[in-house]
């Protein structure tokens, strides 16, 4: 049990002068050193938060990144290091949505992030990211609106652990009376493929009534990281359950299957889906049990122009959406300051590495 | 638990809150990026889409 190079061992410098307390302390905090020590052998990997529970497969289906009608986004770099970058979107002609206006700005340093984003309507969204010592990371999202209900805020608080990740987050709270949703998850690797994790939401809309609902969650990654299964569960009847898979470099496969059966309510939705990525383009196709097929192309002219079209039928329900988009990237660097930055980047790197 | 004064107060406190990051929060990244780009860039190139 006891390793020859253990960090602190109070028996021989501290001699019994001071009884008691500070001793149980010291024996306590050594007991502790050890446990961190034991874990620290078993190398186990960090398990990821567990919001990004399942980023590879929302990386591939394309449900996030469908759009119909039309739209442009010029972004335009005035500085790579900081990075800050302004954005101007335009959308058009959707079935689903109003034409909109939405001008975003991003600055970003090693540490801090701040982006913000105002639309053709006055909303203002905003969102901070701190990052401090240790695996801390505040953060800050809030929308901001005139039309009333229609105003959130929501501040979290991430710890990245060795091999595990714990998250608190606070939405619209109210500090006289407490109300608003407070979240909790923590997922923690088992093994080296396994980590298994929960999430407890509690909500208090008004102060004489609250909700606690829980999520279990579970993770396997093959040793190969090639694929990863995913499960949560709610005891009220909800399940959910992913599956990614990279088949080669170029290819990414992702499944999706929802069930919900409580009493009110019985469904199930599953999701097919496949990115390609090629040279100068990304591919997505989906299929799901509602009767959609959709596709997304991303087609790369140059580096800085790219083009894209995203299609999706719905056979039940006999109705097709369109979309054309453009994504324009310019910088306000010139070419020759272009390469400067990039020489003083690495310059910094490679005066950084010998210390 | 706080007096009913003090829930008004902090009330109106957020309320300003709110309403002065509505309209301060773009601005102020604006000025952050600005003044800590390196190089600085035009104005122009700041506010047009096209420029």
């Amino acid at each position: 049990m006891a390793s020859p190079d253990a960090p602190i061992n109070p028996y021989p410098s501290f001699p019994p002068a001071v009884p008691s307390s500070p001793t149980s302390s010291n024996l306590f905090s050594s007991y502790i050193n050890r446990f961190s020590k034991w874990r620290a052998d078993l190398g186990l990997p960090n398990p990821g938060s567990v919001e990004n529970l399942q980023k590879e497969v929302k990386a591939t289906h394309l449900t996030n990144y469908a759009f119909d009608g039309g739209r442009a986004d010029l972004t335009k770099s005035m500085s790579m290091n900081p990075l800050f970058q302004v954005t101007h979107s335009f959308a058009l002609g959707s079935q689903t949505m109003q034409p909109s206006y939405n001008f975003g700005a991003i600055y970003a340093t090693e540490h801090v992030f701040l982006q913000g984003g105002v639309d053709h309507d006055g909303n203002v969204s905003a969102r901070v990211n701190q990052g401090w010592a240790n695996g801390l990371v505040s953060k800050a999202q809030a929308q901001l609106s005139q039309t009333p209900g229609h105003t959130m805020l929501q501040l979290e608080q991430d710890y990245t652990g060795q091999d595990f990740n714990v998250n608190v987050k606070a939405v619209n709270p109210w500090p006289t009376d407490f109300t608003g949703v407070y979240i909790g998850s923590y997922l923690q690797s088992l093994t080296k493929n396994l980590a298994c994790g929960t999430e407890w939401v509690y909500q208090r809309p008004t102060p004489s009534t609250s909700e606690m609902v829980a999520t279990y969650l579970a993770k396997y990654t093959s040793s190969d990281k090639s694929w990863i299964a995913t499960a949560q569960l709610q005891p009220a009847g909800i399940v959910q359950a992913t599956y990614w898979h990279k088949l080669s470099e170029k290819v990414d496969f992702a499944a999706d299957l929802q069930l919900v059966a409580t009493p009110v309510r019985r469904d199930a939705v599953a999701t097919l889906g496949a990115k390609y990525d090629l040279r100068l383009s990304t591919f997505r196709a989906q299929l799901d049990s509602t009767g959609k097929v959709s596709a997304l192309l991303e087609q790369r002219f140059t580096p800085t122009f790219a083009f894209l079209v995203a299609g999706e039928i719905d056979h039940f329900k006999n109705s097709a959406k369109v979309g054309v988009g453009v994504m324009i990237e310019s910088s306000a660097l010139s070419q020759e300051e272009m390469e400067m930055q990039m020489q003083q980047m690495q310059m910094q790197q490679t005066l950084q590495t010998p210390q | 638990m706080p007096s009913e004064d003090t829930k008004e107060r902090i009330a109106k406190v957020v309320d300003v809150g709110k309403t002065i990051l509505h309209y301060a929060w773009i601005p102020m990244i604006i000025y952050v990026g600005f003044t800590r780009s390196n190089p600085q860039p035009s104005l122009i190139k700041l506010i047009s889409p096209l420029a």
